[in-house]
């Protein structure tokens, strides 16, 4: 007998005058697949965590009701909370490797809410492990249940941890971000491994998510969360659709970045000189330069091994003064180590990256022929920067955000402290932040706004190519289109040019001239963006182009199978 | 996997022959004759005349060069063969295995001891983590490290051997007399060990797999036993090891102070006496054991390293 969840008026605080959640309600059927969307820090994750009574230290239910079927969850005592805990309601969470304990196989962990809920022990529960295994999609479900976490890749862990939340053959399986650490199509695998237990038992999903593309196709219903509270609320091509509050407006415009609407920040301006409108690559300059370059972490003895590859492996590109290009790839691909090899973080081992740049003669030509990269770091005035993927982690945490960005200008010589602060400020306007925000630390700050800031950093060095490594990857939806257009505009005003990083379709699609796609180390393919996504040619591009379809297709879908079968012919058979 | 164990045992062999060849220098670098000190480290009775010594020096090898010398030496040492001690005129190694083996057992009773006291100790204190139960402990185990064994030995012997009369003072000669050596010896590795498994089981704690635990239906208890305990505490089996190897050597002092007739005392007496093939044997075998301890230690390290998958690698 499968039973519904039904949240009533229910607020969750810390006790003092801070509320978390202020009067949710939301009820989630059996067989009923509803997202709830919100930006980062507007209480889904809470939501969750409060269903299932697991909050935070000092985070408390204060009133409301949560039931299961007729079971009271918000004043039930821990005895039946861990009977419900895996057995009625099951959990998805994000980043899925950091919630297996590492020293222990997936079977051990699948093991105990079997015994713990079905009561199976022993032969039967080695049997049903392998049953769950298979189910979520384990080739070999034998050597899946000898491995641990972090022997499996990223959609492999979802899978598994999908089976852990299954195992105890919950009524309710709560899904907070499953999919935002994985890739396109990882996200879609296991979307429809979600939407297909939600067919065949009857399993009702909570989905969180920030962002209200990945649901448009699987949800039924829409829950659209603010600041604890839920602001929107209907079933799924009506919210998403019409949307009534400004909130849900924002998010699903974010959402967005979809071919038709890209280039809107863009079309209208005046075009600089430097842009000519037919932007063939043969008129432009070319500023930078890669030739034939490889780069192999394996020491000799591993290389032999079966499915080890070198990261790079001859890699030629081209960019052109005053271009964004758009490198895509899967996690894996060599994406990071081409950025890396680009700045000379990374020495490649053959082939050539050369700048061609017009203050190049004067100042200095950052060249990387494997040895002579040393020339390459005593550059004074950087042409070449780099934007970092996670915010949080390239500023040093106990530093003042002013010293942090100083420091970069310290190597100048020929700058006053004056001259140092005035450009500290001219690059905090460019990105459109408050200059107050330079005497904190960057624990003090988002995101979205030391995402900024890394930005702002990169420019006080006056370089002519930015390369932005998954810049907006850690970013939710707002902010990511925040920053995004951020980037536009810098290279408009002042003529950067781009070298756009990302696994994410809709950036690359949203942003770039031209597309590169890297593949297992390989470049794979190079066309114009219009080009690629109407035709991709190589096999591992359209696998892409088809996973990431705009959610202005989606919507004009309303009979899901259709869709899922059109999408994804292998599935279905 | 093999290189690793390969490297870590050649490591190994290294270390004990570079101890091996500082020690065989002993003779030659120390104050008078090296003739002398061997011929009297080899021959039971006494020599005197210069010729008998020259004879015996011929037969002894003790004109060839050093090197050759040195793996004479090393052979006869591999052996068992350690010489005769110059105070005793009694075979070394008789003397260094029975004294090995009160120091091995004094320093696994004070192990053993130090662990039973500060696992649970360091796990109620991180479960406890910064309330008043945490502080208390933190505070008195920490307290530990000042306090140096050669003022805390006298001290219990104040207490529990004058003063209230329940233990014996010295000796080894039954578990009454181990209880105040043990004791000395086991107290500054508890304030370690309870501040190593206290930061090992917070961090175990705050792993995100806990909560997920959690979520799947176990309890509290359950999860912290099945998630927390085995992954905070794993990591000190390599500090363990780390302390057996240095308290066989910060054994000296208790030793001297009970009167425990172990390895340290032994040293001991053999230096103040200028026993130099007692110093010389009791040397190479603290040397060595420590090594192995130390290098196994390793070993286990890296079976533990879920990372390997619990391969040696």
């Amino acid at each position: 007998m499968t039973e519904g969840l039904v949240i009533e008026d229910l607020h969750t605080g810390t006790g003092g005058t801070r509320s978390i959640l202020s009067g949710v309600s939301l009820s989630v059927n059996p067989g009923e697949f509803v997202a709830l969307v919100g930006g980062s820090g507007c209480g889904k994750t809470m939501t969750a965590m409060s269903i299932l009574q697991l909050l935070p230290p000092h985070v408390h239910v204060q009133s409301g009701s949560i039931r299961l079927g007729s079971q009271e969850l918000a004043t039930a005592d821990e005895g039946v909370l861990n009977s419900v805990r895996g057995g009625g309601i099951g959990m998805l969470y994000q980043q899925p490797k950091r919630m297996f304990n590492p020293r222990k196989t997936i079977a051990s962990h699948l093991k105990e809410p079997l015994k713990r809920h079905c009561g199976l022990q022993g032969k039967a529960a080695d049997a049903k492990v392998l049953e769950l295994l298979a189910e979520v999609g384990f080739d070999e479900p034998r050597l899946g249940a000898q491995a641990k976490a972090h022997q499996l890749s990223g959609g492999m862990a979802q899978r598994a941890m999908t089976a852990l939340a299954l195992a105890g053959a919950p009524d309710i399986l709560l899904a907070d971000e499953p999919t935002s650490s994985l890739d396109k199509m990882l996200e879609v695998q296991v979307l429809q491994l979600l939407d297909r237990e939600r067919r065949e038992r009857g399993l009702g999903i909570l989905y969180i998510t920030h962002n209200i593309r990945t649901v448009a196709q699987f949800a039924d219903k829409v829950l659209v969360m603010e600041e604890g509270t839920i602001v929107e609320s209907g079933p799924a091509q009506e919210v998403l659709n019409y949307p009534r509050s400004p909130y849900t407006k924002r998010l699903l415009e974010a959402a967005s970045l979809a071919p038709e609407g890209n280039r809107g920040p863009r079309q209208g301006q005046p075009v600089p000189e430097s842009r000519v409108p037919e932007r063939g690559v043969q008129e432009r300059r070319e500023v930078l330069t890669l030739e034939r370059v490889s780069k192999d972490f394996r020491t000799k003895r591993r290389a032999s091994k079966r499915g080890n590859r070198p990261a790079l492996s001859d890699i030629s590109l081209r960019l052109g003064q005053g271009e964004i290009l758009g490198v895509l790839g899967q996690s894996g691909s060599g994406k990071s180590t081409l950025a890396r090899s680009i700045i000379g973080l990374e020495n490649i081992d053959s082939g050539r990256i050369s700048l061609n740049l017009q203050h190049a003669a004067l100042q200095d030509v950052r060249r990387q022929d494997a040895g002579l990269q040393d020339a390459g770091r005593a550059v004074q005035h950087s042409p070449v920067q780099l934007v970092f993927q996670e915010p949080h982690d390239s500023f040093d945490p106990r530093m003042r955000l002013r010293t942090s960005l100083e420091a970069p200008l310290l190597r100048r010589k020929d700058l006053t402290k004056d001259e140092r602060s005035a450009r500290i400020l001219q690059a905090i306007e460019e990105v459109g932040l408050d200059p107050g925000l330079l005497d904190r630390l960057p624990g003090q700050c988002s995101g979205g706004q030391l995402q900024r800031l890394t930005i702002a950093r990169a420019l006080l060095l006056e370089p002519s190519i930015l390369i932005c490594d998954e810049a907006t990857s850690a970013l939710d939806a707002l902010t990511q289109r925040l920053v995004l257009n951020l980037l536009l505009r810098l290279h408009r005003d002042k003529g950067l040019s781009l070298v756009l990083i990302s696994h994410d379709m809709d950036v690359i699609r949203y942003m770039s001239d031209r597309v590169a796609v890297l593949f297992k180390g390989r470049l794979v393919e190079v066309a114009e963006t219009g080009e690629f996504f109407t035709r991709p040619q190589h096999e591992h591009s359209q696998a892409l182009v088809s996973a990431a379809l705009p959610v202005c297709e989606l919507l004009s879908r309303t009979v899901r199978p259709q869709t899922t079968a059109r999408l994804f012919p292998a599935e279905a058979t | 996997m093999i290189s690793f164990i390969a490297r870590r045992t050649a490591a190994l062999v290294v270390a004990v022959l570079l101890a091996s060849i500082a020690v065989f220098m002993v003779p030659y670098v120390t104050p008078g004759d090296p003739v002398r000190k061997i011929i009297r480290s080899r021959v039971a009775g006494d020599v005197v005349d210069a010729s008998s010594i020259q004879a015996l020096s011929d037969s002894l090898g003790l004109q060839d060069p050093l090197p050759v010398q040195y793996l004479r030496w090393l052979g006869r040492f591999c052996t068992g063969d350690m010489g005769l001690s110059h105070i005793s005129r009694t075979p070394v190694v008789e003397q260094v295995m029975p004294a090995l083996a009160v120091t091995v057992s004094l320093v696994i009773l004070a192990l053993g001891a130090a662990a039973l006291i500060s696992l649970p100790l360091g796990i109620t204190a991180a479960l406890r983590e910064g309330r008043r139960t945490d502080k208390i402990i933190t505070t008195i185990t920490q307290s530990f490290i000042a306090m140096p064994e050669y003022w805390l030995a006298p001290l219990l012997v104040l207490v529990f051997a004058l003063r209230l009369a329940v233990l014996p003072s010295a000796g080894w000669t039954g578990p009454a007399s181990m209880v105040l050596p043990v004791a000395t010896l086991a107290l500054r590795p508890i304030s370690y060990f309870t501040s190593a498994a206290r930061s090992g089981m917070i961090d175990a704690l705050a792993a995100d797999h806990v909560n997920a635990a959690r979520s799947r239906g176990l309890s509290y208890p359950q999860a912290v036993l099945r998630h927390v305990v085995p992954n905070g505490l794993l990591p000190l089996t390599t500090l363990f090891a780390v302390w057996f190897a240095g308290l066989l050597g910060g054994s000296v002092i208790v030793e001297v102070i009970f009167a425990v007739p172990g390895m340290g005392r032994l040293l001991y007496d053999a230096v103040l006496n200028s026993d130099i093939p007692l110093a010389q044997g009791g040397v190479v075998v603290v040397v060595a054991l420590a090594v192995v301890v130390t290098t196994a230690a390793d070993f286990v390290h890296q079976l533990l390293n879920p990372r390997l998958g619990g391969r040696l690698g």
